[in-house]
């Protein structure tokens, strides 16, 4: 189960990238090439989300209007509907994938992933009991971001072991998602039919109706925690190796350990706080990217790519598909996200590593 | 939950614990599910007296109290039936897949009978808890199958693989639901009223359409028992001694399946019931799964009907539903029993 199987072969010799002594990032070719393929298609899938449909805005215009030149109903729709909307969904989608990198390269274990383990759980908890006690007075996304921090919280003390024993994470993670799960539906249970739609919704994440200020908020934060996840990349790539070998080549895997983690909540956290707890992009992100370059490490910003890619385009089925309107977006990633993990367990079974 | 590595069963007599201490066990339970049964009837939003309860069953109460102690029997008659299921399919299960995590909850029969009730309320018109009742139990049965096919296929068991496959399902499943209950306002409505895991507002009618199904259930898991035990000893020694390792894990997750499906089709999904009890009782009795069925059909009733009457005491007068309840004791349970758990397990 752990990430760096024996069957990645190194395709191309492994650079650094180094910024004076303190920052070295790990980057190989095809991981270059791999990035420049990804942002590509988050260019297409932006500019299909901001071009299709009734309101969109025709290719032709489409140059114009972002570079500033919007009128009438294009301004609207760039700067009030779909615009925030998209940059929400990049910067959500890039936490996601990052903080799921970073998780996954900690434990060692695909399916040590925020999302498995109970925070989605604890955050919709967080929020409806936001909901049901102080409705005007607290904003349920704070509600959301502290019921996430307490559920990581209790699994790690519940675990005993910190972050590390797979068995004992997915259990404890079971536990603790049971709770907040029980809770949910008890407010969901107890509310008024409207209020309990619309907390449903949002416990299971949708990008509907953002504004330019919940953009700032992930986006700053991501600007925060990124460059501390390149100062920490080198010491988590060598993590990888064990923490016997990564004891002797000098580096202090607990105190790594404990750095990323707490960055990987940071950004869950965030993500949750402005688009509610949106299902499996954390955990299929930096399998994606895993399985795509076929090299070792921890993908980080391949990770993160991936992870904007995914919630764009599940975001654009969310506006589009004529199945259902107005679904919430996590909806989309639960549907597309439990398809892969059961290919992803699958495989590992049929290999017999799990 | 006192053990929680749980070793593979040493055979039914290595460590069979003595037969005094097994009648003072089986007088100990029957009590303490006489008192739930008791406590179930007596307490509420207006809690009556014991010697209410006598006049009530003498019949020579004031007919207030007759009413609302009446009034609490098919709820309690439901506990019981459900409790017992749950108990029972959860020793089953735990004793066919020698996992100490197979519970109906994490095995995706929950979200099996919840996306079947939701598909038949959304495009069947179907409405009412015994309407809905029949269409938890095909949904419960398929996914409870499939799970099973997904988890044991292929070469070994792993502990994690059954409880992932069965979150896997309930993930798609989710989606499904979500996105159904999402458009549909009134199937919204009632998908959320039965999906928290409650005892009240239904009736006999409930009750009785659920009972073949558990009746069929337990005596399979009688029949079932001394294979199970030879079961225990590993599929050679089973086979040696004559019996059919295959035909008796079929029959244990067919019986398990049956039993948690009618329960979740009876008063929905309830979470830990089926987990924790059967912990508790190899704890007091013993790995010989008759005896462990015994205790467990004692057992579940007792835990569900207590949970239930603190769901009804905490909050009065309002209720906590009984599968509120249970997440918050079963939980914190397991969060132990994980605490304590050794080696990689």
């Amino acid at each position: 189960m752990t990430s760096h199987q024996a069957g990645f072969r190194t395709v191309s010799p492994r650079m650094f990238l180094t910024i004076g002594r303190a920052v070295a990032l790990p980057f190989r070719r095809v991981s270059v090439l791999t990035a420049l393929v990804l942002f590509l298609l988050l260019v297409v899938a932006a500019v299909a989300t901001l071009s299709l449909g009734r309101l969109g805005i025709p290719l032709a215009d489409l140059t114009g209007a972002v570079t500033g030149g919007a009128e009438g109903s294009h301004a609207f729709v760039l700067e009030r509907l779909r615009g925030p909307r998209l940059v929400v969904a990049m910067g959500t989608g890039a936490a996601l994938g990052l903080s799921g990198a970073l998780f996954q390269s900690v434990t060692r274990n695909p399916l040590g992933s925020p999302d498995v383990i109970g925070l989605a759980s604890g955050a919709g908890a967080g929020a409806a009991i936001t909901a049901l006690m102080f409705p005007d007075t607290v904003p349920v996304a704070l509600g959301a971001l502290l019921g996430a921090v307490l559920a990581m919280v209790l699994v790690y003390v519940s675990t005993g072991t910190g972050f590390r024993n797979p068995a004992r994470l997915v259990i404890a993670g079971i536990g603790v998602a049971a709770i907040g799960t029980a809770v949910t539906q008890y407010v969901v249970y107890a509310m008024e039919r409207d209020r309990a739609a619309v907390l449903t919704a949002y416990v299971n994440g949708s990008l509907s109706a953002r504004s330019w200020d919940d953009a700032t908020t992930i986006w700053l934060v991501l600007l925060i925690v990124a460059p501390l996840t390149a100062l920490i990349a080198r010491r988590l790539d060598i993590g990888e190796m064990g923490d016997d070998i990564a004891g002797a080549l000098g580096s202090e895997p607990r105190n790594t350990k404990t750095i990323a983690i707490v960055l990987a909540i940071v950004l869950s956290a965030g993500a949750v706080g402005v688009a509610g707890p949106i299902a499996f992009i954390s955990l299929t992100a930096p399998q994606i990217a895993k399985r795509i370059t076929r090299v070792s490490g921890p993908h980080l910003l391949l990770s993160a790519l991936t992870g904007a890619l995914l919630l764009v385009i599940a975001d654009l089925c969310a506006q589009q598909l004529p199945l259902f309107e107005n679904l919430p977006v996590g909806i989309y990633t639960m549907a597309i996200g439990g398809v892969y993990l059961g290919w992803l367990l699958a495989r590992e079974w049929r290999r017999g590593v799990l | 939950m006192a053990t929680t590595t749980h070793a593979p069963p040493s055979g039914a007599g290595a460590s069979r614990a003595g037969t005094a201490r097994r009648v003072y066990s089986l007088v100990i339970a029957v009590v303490v599910l006489v008192l739930a049964v008791l406590a179930s009837v007596m307490f509420g939003s207006r809690t009556t007296s014991f010697s209410d309860v006598l006049h009530v069953l003498a019949g020579t109460a004031d007919p207030n109290v007759t009413t609302i102690v009446e009034s609490r029997y098919p709820r309690t008659a439901l506990g019981v039936l459900a409790g017992l299921c749950l108990a029972v399919a959860g020793t089953l299960m735990q004793g066919v897949t020698r996992n100490p995590l197979a519970d109906p909850g994490l095995l995706g029969i929950n979200a099996g009978a919840s996306a079947s009730i939701v598909a038949a309320t959304a495009f069947l018109g179907a409405s009412g808890s015994t309407d809905t009742m029949w269409w938890a139990l095909p949904g419960a049965l398929i996914a409870g199958l499939l799970v099973h096919a997904i988890g044991s296929a292929g070469s070994g068991s792993g502990l994690v693989r059954l409880v992932l496959a069965g979150a896997v399902l309930s993930a798609v499943l989710m989606a499904f639901i979500q996105a159904v209950t999402l458009s549909r306002p009134q199937v919204f409505d009632s998908y959320r009223y039965w999906v928290v895991g409650a005892l009240g507002g239904r009736d006999f009618d409930v009750f009785l359409s659920v009972l073949p199904f558990a009746v069929v259930g337990l005596v399979m898991a009688a029949v079932l028992g001394p294979g199970l035990n030879t079961l225990a000893l590993g599929d050679s020694t089973a086979a040696s001694l004559g019996a059919n390792p295959a035909l008796v894990r079929a029959g244990g997750l067919l019986s398990a399946t049956l039993l948690s499906a009618a329960a979740t089709a009876a008063v929905g999904p309830i979470a830990f019931v089926g987990l924790a009890v059967p912990h508790v009782v190899r704890a007091l009795v013993g790995v010989d799964f008759r005896v462990q069925i015994l205790f467990s059909a004692l057992a579940g009733p007792a835990l569900l009907l207590l949970a239930d009457v603190v769901g009804r005491v905490v909050m009065r007068p309002q209720e906590l539903m009984v599968g509120v309840v249970t997440a918050f004791i079963g939980a914190p349970a397991l969060l132990i029993a994980v605490r304590r758990m050794r080696g990689n397990a």
